[in-house]
């Protein structure tokens, strides 16, 4: 920011000190045509008048320099000798000498008042910025925007070249390199510190024409130490909640670790008891027990599998490390694969799909999506009694496409609803149903990763998790050949 | 086999390679092992195998660039074994040239179908050369450019058909999304999934019994497509 002041503040002193030469002349020219019919004491009464307004419009010094110049144009103009610096009565000297010395002391009595005027006000204004910059600075929640503000507040109450906050963002300060790094240019005619209560928070520095005046550093000091306090305030703010949010995932973890090392015992227990049996020379297995067995081994491999997958997952979708390959794809297709796996899995349910054939292409990342719909059937295999069927069912709706994933569970309560999707979150008793309450987060993560929206609804029959996926992303069309 | 193929493993995992060495050699294959890249280089230029098995995660080097050092002066068969969420190493791997991948963890039976399948592409000229493939009820003959379903002609667009004959030419191998486009459109095209997405389900239509659950095209995402024939 830079402000630039018409004249310099020696000009404009200039300026005033003509000012008050020009009022005595004026005077001069008033009073001259009629020196015939006025007496002298009137006369110098009148010149008080430019002496009296220059000292207290422009201060003392021109105050002074209108007296003097008026005590020569009365000698010149008014008392005989004319045209002469001379005098020849005594009492004329003695009025023109009493005129000098009462003027200048005038002058320099209404000057001190008027800078005494001039600081109180400058005072009143300092307090009224101070007071504004804290306002100010009180409303804001961000570093950069508190740098900003202390910026602009200290360019426009200065009337300085230019400013800079620098916040220190570690305790070490600023390294000198940084500072010299921009050498070439003139040094800042003013460095504040910001101290904070425990250490540096930064400073300011200011460029200006003219230096700064005792009474400004003092302003700028304070300013500084207001910049002190909105960074400390702020900075403790954004401490609170980091606090907050380590505490939230320490709990997180803590829940996680117990589910998980529940649900990975399990699996392993079934293999460690199965595999232990095959190798045990002590009970002989007839083939069928043996098969049995082997599939378990098998089975309780995959979950595990899942378990670490959707782990795996979680973690990148909480660290926001989940990076879309996103291509044209089609939605039966992913749906169609992800029903595949299922299959193989297991036949506990009977899976189909009603998904129209004229469906747009869809812009996604396809080996997420196919997690998602292995997720959601998985829940539905969770959830929904042994035997019954699942449905996925699709549907073009404007601007986005419809995705359901259906069963035939019971309903599931208001509350659930929302909650469902939430980390480690079981409808029922934790005993009952297995798995880490890990599915639909991921569901959900990758849905909105993909910016459409998730949620759980209760059917007429059964109960459906839904989606929506956006087809229109910034225009992008697929190019279909002709041929 | 007929005779006993040799197969490179190269894996970092000792319980793997213990596991994969117990298992390959009981399936009559000769097997050798190395646990870096380093050394598999060197063992694949000393033994000149038939196949490698290569993981991608490797302590010294990466396994794409283990894949393309290979590449750069034998076409033996190499199948990566990749974990999961690292689509792009292995589409990466497979379009450098590696033959097909697995994902760990993998069935024996997955892994031996792919070590069929690579060893048979990679056999000499005239046994590879198949003129017909079969897949259930069609027969698609690569020569006579057409396609029979229960012995009836199929009426294929000429794009559909040269994508079928990569398709097919390339039984039970993936191939990747980049691969056919540039190979039945054209390498400017390899980035345009959506062409293959329109097509294969045109040419589902015309060959599977139920389109929406393919039993020759499958998909796999992520990666590309696998035709599936008979053995």
């Amino acid at each position: 920011m830079k402000v630039d002041p018409f004249f310099s503040e020696r000009q404009q002193r200039a300026i005033h000190v003509l000012f008050a030469i020009v009022a005595a002349l004026l005077v001069t020219a008033l009073l001259y045509p009629m020196r015939a019919y006025l007496e002298l004491a009137i006369i110098v009464l009148v010149y008080f008048l430019p002496v009296g307004l220059s000292a207290a419009r422009w201060g003392m010094i021109p105050g002074i320099v209108s007296a003097i110049a008026s005590f020569l144009l009365i000698n010149y103009f008014f008392i005989p000798p004319y045209a002469r610096f001379a005098v020849h009565q005594l009492q004329d000297l003695v009025v023109l000498l009493g005129f000098l010395v009462l003027s200048v002391s005038v002058s320099r009595l209404v000057g001190r008042m008027r800078e005494g005027l001039a600081v109180a006000q400058a005072r009143e204004n300092e307090t009224a910025r101070l007071y504004e910059l804290s306002v100010s600075l009180s409303r804001l929640a961000g570093e950069a925007e508190i740098v900003s503000s202390l910026e602009r507040f200290t360019v426009e109450t200065f009337l300085a070249g230019r400013v800079e906050v620098l916040p220190h963002n570690d305790a070490a300060p600023t390294s000198q390199a940084a500072t010299d790094s921009r050498a070439g240019e003139p040094p800042p005619v003013l460095v504040a510190s910001m101290q904070g209560s425990q250490r540096l928070l930064g400073e300011i520095r200011i460029w200006r024409g003219k230096p700064l005046s005792s009474a400004e550093e003092r302003l700028l000091r304070a300013f500084a130490t207001q910049g002190a306090q909105g960074l400390e305030r702020v900075q403790l703010a954004s401490a609170q909640a980091r606090a907050k949010v380590l505490e939230e995932s320490d709990r997180m973890k803590t829940s996680l670790l117990s589910s998980v090392s529940h649900e990975l015992r399990t699996p392993l227990a079934t293999i460690k008891a199965a595999v232990s049996s095959l190798n045990s020379n002590e009970v002989t297995l007839d083939s069928a027990a043996r098969a049995d067995l082997l599939q378990a081994i098998e089975e309780e491999t995959d979950r595990l599998n899942q378990l670490v997958g959707n782990l795996l997952s979680m973690s990148r979708i909480e660290a926001g490390a989940l990076k879309l390959q996103q291509r044209w794809n089609e939605l039966a297709e992913i749906a169609a694969s992800a029903v595949r796996k299922a299959r193989a899995a297991s036949h506990s349910h009977s899976i189909s799909m009603d998904i129209p054939e004229e469906l747009p292409l869809v812009w996604v990342d396809d080996v997420l999506m196919e997690q998602v719909f292995v997720n959601l059937i998985d829940n539905s295999r969770k959830y929904s009694p042994e035997g019954t069927s699942i449905l996925i069912k699709a549907r073009k709706r404007p601007e986005r496409m419809w995705v359901q994933v259906s069963n035939a569970g019971p309903a599931v309560s208001e509350a659930d609803l929302e909650q469902i999707f939430e980390k480690f979150h079981r409808v029922t008793a934790a005993d009952q149903i297995t798995g880490t309450g890990l599915g639909l987060s991921i569901c959900k993560g990758i849905v909105l990763a993909h910016q459409g929206q998730i949620w759980a609804e209760n059917l007429e029959r059964g109960f459906a998790i839904e989606f929506t996926l956006p087809t229109d992303i910034e225009g992008k069309i697929p190019r279909i050949p002709d041929e | 086999m007929k005779t006993a193929a040799h197969i490179l493993v190269i894996d970092d995992e000792p319980q793997i390679l213990r596991a994969l060495r117990t298992i390959l050699t009981a399936r009559e294959f000769r097997v050798s092992t190395a646990g870096t890249g380093e050394q598999g280089l060197a063992l694949a230029a000393a033994e000149q195998p038939d196949l490698i098995i290569l993981d991608l995660s490797l302590p010294d080097m990466d396994g794409v660039e283990v894949c393309r050092n290979l590449r750069e002066w034998t076409q033996t068969p190499v199948v990566v074994l990749s974990v999961r969420d690292s689509e792009q190493d292995k589409v990466r791997a497979l379009d450098i040239g590696a033959d097909d991948y697995l994902t760990k963890p993998f069935s024996i039976d997955e892994l031996l179908a792919r070590i069929r399948v690579a060893l048979r592409h990679s056999a000499p000229a005239p046994a590879r050369q198949k003129t017909v493939v079969r897949a259930g009820p069609l027969e698609i003959d690569l020569v006579n450019l057409a396609v029979r379903r229960h012995g009836e002609e199929v009426k294929l667009t000429a794009t559909e058909f040269r994508l079928l004959a990569y398709l097919a030419a390339n039984a039970g191998r993936v191939l990747t999304h980049r691969s056919i486009l540039a190979h039945v459109w054209d390498p400017a095209d390899a980035d345009h999934v959506e062409y293959l997405r329109v097509f294969i389900r045109q040419l589902r239509k015309k060959l599977e019994e139920d389109p929406e659950q393919p039993q020759y095209i499958l998909n796999e995402p992520g990666v590309g497509y696998r035709f599936i024939a008979d053995e």
